[in-house]
């Protein structure tokens, strides 16, 4: 049995961690709730200048001194932006966790902000955008979230252009101040640690004030249906998304299964009928993307440009053809992938301090690896083909990036 | 911790290293072939050959292997470089025999014509698939520069006129000579019963041939060549720099890692400084490569077309500086932090250590703990790294770019 810690500090700041025996190294994220979906008007891209800015010199030390202070401590940095929170995290041996997290209070509550830093963190972030068009992989699945979420949720994490080079310092420093709000986030660490000694430490650091509640985000429209991006590549590269149950519903586990019948394995249905037996693409694989607000089936596939049409054809026709029939041992061998990706994932700090701190936002609770397992056994052929029958798939939304275009029945 | 090793009368060496704590097992074949030991007719047949060991054997089909495994939950796959071909497994511990038994299977593939006609079609979407990846793009294509006629510079994916050539016969013809049980190790790490599996090995692999398998070993000093390729629907500039460094069986390659992280660690180094929080790069990294018989120093750097004058100026001042006072104290004492911490992380889970695990055999034939090689990076001293820059001067490097408008060019 599992056993996590919990602490929530007057602020309403929530302290998690998971314990784990086998290993030297700790990890922690602070989960802010800043992410790109909470922006306002007109500063998409700001939350990816904040994850550069904040490091640029904190408390009473510049950038050069600051960066120095972390590599010192052989600590990885490994920040993230997403649709409603922005996570700054770190892994390391765990003898250096308190300097770690004494160093991530100073970036956290006392960056320094300076404005001629300011400049080089937006250029960079500028980049990233521009750099983008070289990378049209990635490309077609940001813009297919963008296209597929009810605004603001799809909004680009990375930003856009325009938008970026009209924001200002001033402007960013207030984001900042509204994003950082420690009464929405969380703190969730695992691995190495000893509680009693972060809480001790967390109330020293991060107890304030209650800060005003975050509003809940106001849903827009989705944008579109198909979306083609010209680009003189070797590929075309597709993109494609349709709906399905949030992580909140009954059916979560139900929907799970059914994207592993589809693409969960070698053997699962996108590879063996577009790869295995067509052999039109290398890469083909959907999978599950849930926020908390929405949640989808995201495909991506590359393939030559003759072959795009054939290619998307097989994807829809196959996601269609789910609801028809699904054979027992589909089921089980879906149920024994994602049991031993969980246990495989349970071996890494870094990813336990994201699992935990992820349950906690969209669930309100931390799940122990033993109730996700027995979920997964609860489902069976008929309980996801029944899923799937209430909840056929109608609308696709797709992306295409690439010198030819394909045609969506 | 527990080292296990046996060696077959084959010369298949079996090895393992036993961690009971552990809530996985991996496996591992390691066979020690690539790109480097084709000929140019038949480039890119190591990773062709890769996929194809999926495609089943006389009893299997492709799909029954794909579900085998599936049945399992083991997250497998496989890798090729320039020197290795690399089949492995992470799973629960209850099914490591399994896998491993599938694994001997398909050591011994079928190699249908049929399977092999199909697969040809997914290889030549994977060589499409990283012509739309510039970053991988110009490290091949550097490194074919770099090496000039040495056969570590052959493309590992090969061309696209090369796989259409290439025939069923002649690839089993290169897996006969290549796929030996001398020229390969199976390793395992994590939570695993030795006895069992050594069992099933005996049993599926003892039967295999001997073979003759050659690698030539020679050293290259590298062209020094300066090239700039052009592609109109690209928008940044992709530079690759590429220069010698050790071999993979010089003790030296861990003053050499560890140089490497001081001038082009992703955050913290002196390209970090220089060029990315400078906002003249948008990314700047070098990372060394341990080769059998010869090594480099790799770098790769993206920024605008306008910022490629400022950027070359750059690295050439990091080097001189590099080369007039050395590294520093400080940056040692850094960069071991990051290399040890790395070094912990990454073998906590039970996939890492197997790479770990197996690249060691392949290269030194021999087992290292994780203990050995703490002690081994806490060891290495300010001179082994300021020799190292002395003797191999990184900034006379191999350069390869790859980008959108004329100009930008090389100094």
């Amino acid at each position: 049995m599992e056993i996590f810690d919990k602490h929530i500090l007057e602020n309403g700041m929530v302290v998690l961690g998971e314990p784990m025996e086998a290993v030297e190294s700790v990890a922690f994220d602070f989960i802010l709730p800043g992410g790109a979906a909470r922006l306002p008007e007109g500063c998409c891209g700001a939350v990816s200048v904040i994850a550069d800015w904040i490091f640029r010199g904190a408390g009473d030390r510049n950038s050069r001194e600051l960066g120095d202070a972390l590599d010192g401590l052989g600590l990885h940095r490994a920040s993230s932006v997403g649709s409603s929170f922005i996570t700054i995290g770190a892994v390391l041996e765990a003898g250096n966790l308190a300097k770690a997290i004494e160093l991530y209070a100073d970036i956290i509550l006392r960056a320094s902000l300076k404005q001629d830093q300011f400049e080089l963190a937006r250029q960079l972030a500028i980049d990233a955008v521009r750099a983008l068009d070289d990378d049209p992989r990635q490309k077609v699945m940001l813009k297919l979230r963008e296209q597929f979420y009810p605004d603001p949720l799809g909004r680009s994490t990375l930003g856009e252009i325009a938008e970026l080079q009209t924001l200002t310092a001033q402007k960013t420093k207030q984001i900042v101040k509204d994003s950082f709000n420690l009464s929405g986030t969380i703190f969730s660490i695992a691995g190495k640690y000893d509680f009693d000694a972060i809480v001790a430490q967390m109330k020293n650091l991060f107890e304030t004030d209650r800060q005003k509640p975050l509003e809940p985000l106001t849903l827009g429209s989705k944008a579109g249906k198909y979306t083609h991006i010209h680009n003189e590549g070797a590929q075309v590269h597709i993109g494609l998304m349709t709906g399905t149950v949030r992580p909140t519903d009954e059916d979560y586990y139900n929907a799970r299964i059914a994207v592993s019948v589809l693409s969960g394995g070698m053997s699962a249905r996108l590879f063996t009928e577009v790869r295995e037996k067509r052999g039109l693409c290398y890469a083909v694989k959907a999978s599950y993307h849930g926020l908390k607000e929405a949640a989808g089936i995201a495909c991506y596939a590359g393939t030559t440009p003759e072959k795009g049409q054939e290619t998307l054809d097989v994807i829809i026709a196959e996601f269609n053809r789910l609801g028809d029939s699904i054979s027992e041992e589909e089921v089980e061998r879906a149920k024994v992938g994602l049991k031993s990706a969980l246990v495989l994932q349970s071996e890494s700090s870094s990813s336990r301090a994201a699992g935990i701190g992820g349950d906690y936002y969209i669930l309100g609770r931390v799940r122990s690896l033993d109730e996700i397992k027995s979920k997964i056994e609860q489902t069976t052929v008929d309980s996801v083909m029944s899923f799937l029958q209430n909840n056929k798939f109608k609308d696709f939304t797709v992306v295409t990036i690439g010198p030819k275009e394909v045609k969506i029945q | 911790m527990e080292f296990k090793k046996k060696i077959l009368a084959n010369g298949l060496a079996v090895i393992g290293e036993v961690n009971k704590s552990a809530k996985s097992a991996a496996v591992g074949f390691f066979v020690k072939t690539g790109s480097r030991d084709e000929t140019e007719q038949i480039n890119g047949v190591s990773h062709f050959l890769e996929h194809m060991l999926f495609k089943g054997t006389e009893k299997l089909s492709a799909f029954e292997v794909n579900e085998a495994f599936d049945k399992t939950g083991a997250q497998f796959n496989a890798f090729t470089s320039e020197e290795n071909t690399v089949f492995y497994a992470a799973v629960l511990p209850e099914y490591l025999a399994e896998v491993t038994g599938l694994w001997t299977e398909l050591m011994r593939p079928a190699l249908r014509d049929e399977d092999f006609n199909i697969e040809k079609n997914v290889i030549k979407e994977e060589i499409a698939m990283y012509k739309d990846l510039p970053n991988f793009d110009v490290m091949d294509r550097c490194r074919r520069l770099h090496f000039d006629s040495h056969p570590c510079g052959n493309s590992v994916l090969g061309s696209e006129e090369n796989i259409s050539n290439l025939t069923a016969e002649q690839m089993r013809e290169y897996f006969t000579r290549r796929y030996a049980p001398n020229n390969m190790a199976a390793a395992f790490a994590g939570n695993f019963d030795w006895e069992q599996i050594c069992s099933i090995i005996e049993g599926s692999c003892e039967k295999w041939q001997k073979q003759t398998a050659i690698r030539k070993l020679e050293d290259s000093p590298g062209s020094k060549k300066k090239q700039r390729i052009e592609k109109p629907n690209l928008v940044r500039e992709h530079i690759c720099l590429m220069s010698p460094a050790v071999q993979a069986q010089d003790p030296r390659r861990l003053a050499a890692a560890l140089l490497a992280t001081i001038i082009g660690d992703d955050v913290g180094s002196r390209f970090f400084w220089e060029l990315v929080d400078k906002a003249l790069a948008e990314a700047a990294s070098m990372q060394f490569g341990a080769m059998d018989g010869t090594g480099i120093f790799c770098s790769y750097i993206r920024c605008s077309s306008e910022n490629v004058g400022k950027v070359l100026d750059t690295i050439k001042s990091i080097f001189e500086s590099l080369s007039e006072s050395g590294v520093t104290e400080e940056e040692m004492k850094t960069a071991k932090n990051k290399i040890l911490s790395a070094l912990v992380i990454k073998n906590e889970l039970s996939m890492g250590r197997l790479i770990d695990l197996g690249g060691n055999w392949i290269y030194l034939q021999q087992y290292r703990s994780i203990e050995d090689d703490i002690n081994a990076i806490k060891a290495v001293t300010i001179d082994d790294v300021n020799s190292l820059i002395e003797q191999f001067k990184p900034g006379d490097f191999t350069q390869l770019s790859i980008g959108p408008a004329p100009g930008g060019l090389f100094k």
